[in-house]
């Protein structure tokens, strides 16, 4: 579970993130919507710990992540913004090395590798320098690595940005999976189709602040409007 | 969660895979070892040549037979023997078809004979240093030759020669050849500290800057890992590298200085084993220091590049010890004892010299240079999570 409450963030002048309170239940998918530059990702970062908060905490399975921030980090799986790859490790590698940094013993290591490595479809480039991956590849590995560990948790900061049709139809049957699974996802997109898709809440972001929240059917109730799209942009601008 | 060391050894075991996959790691590694041992060889080999005195000395002389006694009495100097110049001695020299000659004047024998001042002319391409230094030496020649006749034309004329020389200036050079072989020796220490600097310089850059440019620095960060853990195992990769890299270079110096001809200089050669672990007792422990402030410096860098450019500035400082060194009025500091790099390249010249070394110039410098590799690594670690680093501002 992963509860976030009056949390802020200012750069210089600029309050990236303000305010925000949201909770994100276990066997749910919680999505975070908004325009490029709403605060999405600097809230998820708060919540990984990469960052730290102007005021408000962000909470992992009840455990404050300002206070506590490797025992919460060791019950979540991120996939951030960033997503590099070691150009000279395999994914198997990558995976161990990540494995391994959460704690997980050596048959633990490998029973997992072998399972992501499946799992995602990754058998035939597992042991292959990911030097030259293509786009899509990579966010498998990306994607692995976040899972390395099995977490109760996980963080999903734009899951499908640049995939193509194939790709993100499996990071969508991946998340369900994480759902039946009773794991807690938190997920940020800026396309409300693809919100609607896959999750259970929303949370509309913009400008920094949560201008919205509700289901897919409660959204449409309070703005009275059908299409996800134009129920998007209705509450976006009605804020702005 | 996982214990300090335990993830510490896990960041050491990837970053050393990584490194040892990378060519641009294991190339700066080898760098010092393909090039150092022949660049000492190459300076010996060069200063000895300069060292020794030109021993056979052979003179291409136009116009022999205007100034047989001349060259009569240049053939019988030590080591000296006249051959006949080429017809064009100008066009010769310019050509390095020969390095110098000597011309006698047309009119030499005739104002020779009226005791007037008569003339030679010494063509010299002087770029050539050998040629240059046997030019000088026929000069110096052919005026005592004219000292020779001056004296006897005075006495002939019955005033004593003495009265052309009013004083005399002797010069004596102190510098044994053991000292000028010591001289040369700096460029031992220089080699190795060189090396400390260049050994791990990738792994530094690579694990730091190249893990933020390659956008792996966030994922890494969200992981439950203690920071000192993150920043130590990149730097225990690094200073291993350095550290295979000095005892590989160490290792072929002094295989190189075997052929090295330095008997010819009056210095021992048979550094034995004893002294073999003196240089890398008094070498090793900077390695530490170095790769924590090569990081520390790399992680403030805004990109790769800019990292690049900084360490690369880092290594000019072995550099520093060297030009003080190289002007003897140098007098040892105390405070010299203590600073890194300069403490250790002034143990290694003292062991090349057979100066009795005691166990605190090796051990106080080593402790000192541990000391600021940990202060400096603290400092890493404390940037490496700060929001400038990880949000790769």
């Amino acid at each position: 579970m992963i509860e976030v409450r009056d949390l802020s963030k200012r750069f210089g002048e600029v309050h990236a993130v303000d305010r925000v309170s949201f909770r994100a239940e276990d066997g749910a998918v919680t999505a975070l919507l908004g325009h490029n530059g709403a605060g999405k990702t600097t809230t998820l970062r708060m919540l990984y710990g990469l960052i730290q908060a102007d005021r408000g905490n962000a909470f992992v399975d009840g455990i404050d992540v300002a206070n506590e921030r490797r025992a919460a980090q060791a019950r979540l799986g991120v996939l951030s913004e960033a997503r590099g790859l070691y150009p000279r490790l395999t994914p198997r590698e990558h995976l161990r090395y990540f494995a391994r940094l959460h704690g997980l013993g050596r048959r633990r290591v490998e029973e997992r590798c072998g399972h992501l490595l499946d799992a995602l479809d990754m058998d035939e480039i597992a042991d292959r320098r990911a030097e030259g991956f293509s786009h899509g590849e990579r966010t498998k590995v990306v994607l692995a690595c976040a899972l390395a560990h099995d977490p109760q948790n996980v963080i999903l900061d734009e899951p499908t940005d640049g995939l193509d049709v194939m790709s993100t139809r499996a990071v969508r049957r991946l998340i369900r999976q994480l759902r039946a699974d009773g794991r807690c996802v938190v997920f940020s997109s800026h396309i409300m189709q693809e919100v609607a898709a896959v999750s259970d809440s929303i949370v509309i972001l913009s400008a920094g602040r949560v201008v919205a929240a509700g289901t897919v059917d409660t959204l449409r109730e309070s703005t009275g409007l059908e299409n996800l799209e134009d129920i998007f942009v209705a509450i976006t601008e009605r804020q702005g | 969660m996982i214990s300090v060391i335990t993830s510490l050894a896990i960041v050491f075991r990837k970053e050393l895979l990584d490194g040892l996959r990378d060519r641009r790691s294991i190339f700066s590694a080898l760098v010092p070892l393909a090039f150092i041992p022949l660049m000492v060889f190459f300076s010996f080999k060069m200063v000895v040549e300069q060292v020794q005195p030109v021993r056979e000395l052979t003179v291409p002389v136009v116009g022999a037979e205007r100034a047989q006694a001349l060259v009569q009495w240049l053939g019988q100097q030590s080591g000296v023997s006249v051959v006949p110049g080429p017809g064009e001695p100008r066009t010769a020299v310019r050509n390095g078809d020969i390095g110098f000659a000597l011309v006698i004047d047309e009119e030499f024998s005739e104002l020779f004979e009226r005791s007037k001042t008569a003339k030679v002319t010494l063509v010299v391409n002087s770029q050539d240093t050998k040629a240059d230094r046997s030019a000088s030496r026929i000069r110096a020649l052919v005026r005592s030759y004219g000292q020779v006749i001056a004296s006897q034309r005075l006495i002939v004329r019955g005033v004593s020669p003495e009265v052309t020389r009013p004083l005399v200036v002797e010069t004596i050079d102190m510098t044994t050849s053991r000292e000028r072989a010591a001289m040369l020796l700096v460029s031992i220490p220089f080699a190795l500290l060189m090396t400390v600097f260049i050994g791990g310089l990738q792994i530094a850059i690579d694990s730091t800057a190249g893990e933020r440019e390659r956008q792996t620095l966030e994922p890494l960060l969200a992981r439950p890992v203690e920071r000192i853990a993150l920043v130590g195992g990149k730097w225990l990769a690094s200073v291993t590298f350095s550290w295979a890299s000095v005892v590989l270079t160490a290792g072929l110096l002094f295989v190189s200085l075997d052929f090295a001809p330095l008997e010819q200089l009056g210095v021992r050669t048979d550094l034995g084993v004893y002294s073999m672990v003196l240089l890398l007792a008094a070498v090793l422990p900077l390695a530490p220091l170095v790769s924590a402030v090569q990081m520390a410096v790399a992680t403030l860098a805004r990109s790769y590049k800019e990292a690049q450019s900084y360490v690369s500035l880092l290594m000019l400082l072995p550099a520093l010890p060297m030009i003080m060194m190289a002007n003897p009025s140098t007098t040892q500091e105390p405070w010299q004892v203590v600073l890194p790099v300069m403490a250790q390249f002034m143990v290694i010249t003292d062991v090349l010299e057979g100066s009795q070394v005691s166990l605190e110039s090796v051990a106080i410098p080593a402790f000192v240079s541990l000391a600021g590799g940990v202060a400096a690594l603290a400092v890493t670690a404390r940037v490496f999570r700060s929001e400038r680093v990880a949000l790769g501002r």
